[in-house]
């Protein structure tokens, strides 16, 4: 349920506290560690691709969006690509777009500077640990602010290591690092099942993402599949 | 290499066009009236975005990321503890690295 229709504008239905800014840290500090190896990932074939040290790292801590910078790293070359690496990195996180667009009756219950600290730092993964969060009923914005900082944290020494120490680091694989994220969305959506949300839009979006991997550009079948999900869950609605 | 002028440019313009997207769904639904329909869109719309992304990386994947997701959803459903499931699937993924490929 989004808690939105029950309040008249103007009426804060959501808070922005430091606590909640610790409670997110805390809650995914854990996944926060293993998102570490990924920024060495990053890190090393940044150094290999020739970006100094400062540019690897000033990438890591401005853009924070692993799939869009190791996209961009494919695209460096001189002259630069301007228009290219810009539509790239849009593709790439557009997705981003969807997951702020749902956490918006929350956020812009916030007054706008608030709002801005919100989603500075707005991930797939703290997106999924807020938004479940939020969805229980809980009320503090700043648990994704809190959620997005331990994992930029974990993200930026990753990248350091990768940086110094890249080529020493085995392949991700041999750990199971490269599963993280997809066990961490699979268990979010087993939680929300759980928690009574319809299996309908999750069947359609399942479906037209993988119907159109091959037809749209690179991440655009997640935007076309999240959108069929969407639509979805208003026609159960309507009738 | 490109110049370091030239690198700079293209990193602020990457970090640019990522605080868009971040900021665009709430600024977006700011300007759009939350009637129910919209309500439902939003909700269907959260767990939609995430069950393509892990459609997609399992089509992708092979028999190794199906059974680490199989298991990740397996303690979910047993625990309700999603940093557990995590790393049960990541535990299911690196044994399988490790004895089977």
């Amino acid at each position: 349920m989004i808690p939105m229709s029950s309040s008249s504008p103007g009426l804060n239905t959501a808070s922005f506290t430091a606590e909640g800014v610790l409670k997110g840290a805390r809650t995914l500090f854990p996944f926060a560690i293993f998102l570490t190896p990924v920024g060495i990932a990053f890190g090393a074939a940044a150094t290999e691709t020739g970006l100094p040290p400062l540019q690897a790292l000033l990438t890591s801590g401005t853009v924070f969006a692993g799939a869009a910078q190791f996209a961009a790293l494919d695209l460096w070359q001189v002259p630069l690509p301007y228009l290219s690496i810009a539509l790239v990195v849009l593709a790439v996180n557009a997705r981003m777009i969807i997951l702020g667009a749902a956490l918006s009756p929350w956020i812009n219950a916030l007054p706008v500077h608030k709002r801005v600290l919100a989603i500075l730092l707005l991930t797939d993964a703290n997106f999924a640990d807020s938004y479940a969060f939020l969805k229980r009923g809980g009320l503090d914005v700043g648990r994704l602010l809190g959620g997005g900082i331990i994992i930029w944290i974990m993200w930026m020494a990753g990248t350091t290591a990768g940086i110094f120490s890249g080529s020493l680091i085995g392949n991700p694989q041999t750990y199971g690092i490269d599963v993280v994220m997809v066990s961490f969305f699979a268990a979010f959506l087993i939680g929300d099942l759980r928690s009574g949300s319809s299996i309908f839009p999750i069947i359609v979006s399942c479906i037209v993402a993988i119907a159109t991997l091959d037809v749209l550009p690179t991440g655009w079948n997640i935007i076309a599949a999240a959108l069929a999900g969407g639509i979805t869950g208003v026609i159960r609605h309507a009738r | 290499m490109p110049d370091s002028l030239s690198a700079y440019l293209a990193i602020l313009l990457m970090a640019a066009v990522t605080l868009l997207t971040r900021a665009l769904g709430p600024l977006i639904m700011a300007r759009v009236a939350v009637s129910k329909r919209v309500e439902h869109f939003l909700e269907a719309l959260s767990s939609s975005v995430l069950a393509a992304i892990v459609a997609t990386a399992l089509f992708q994947g092979g028999p190794r990321e199906a059974t680490a997701v199989a298991i990740a959803g397996a303690v979910m459903l047993l625990t309700r503890k999603s940093i557990a499931a995590m790393g049960a699937g990541m535990a299911a993924a690196a044994l399988w690295s490790l004895f089977i490929d």
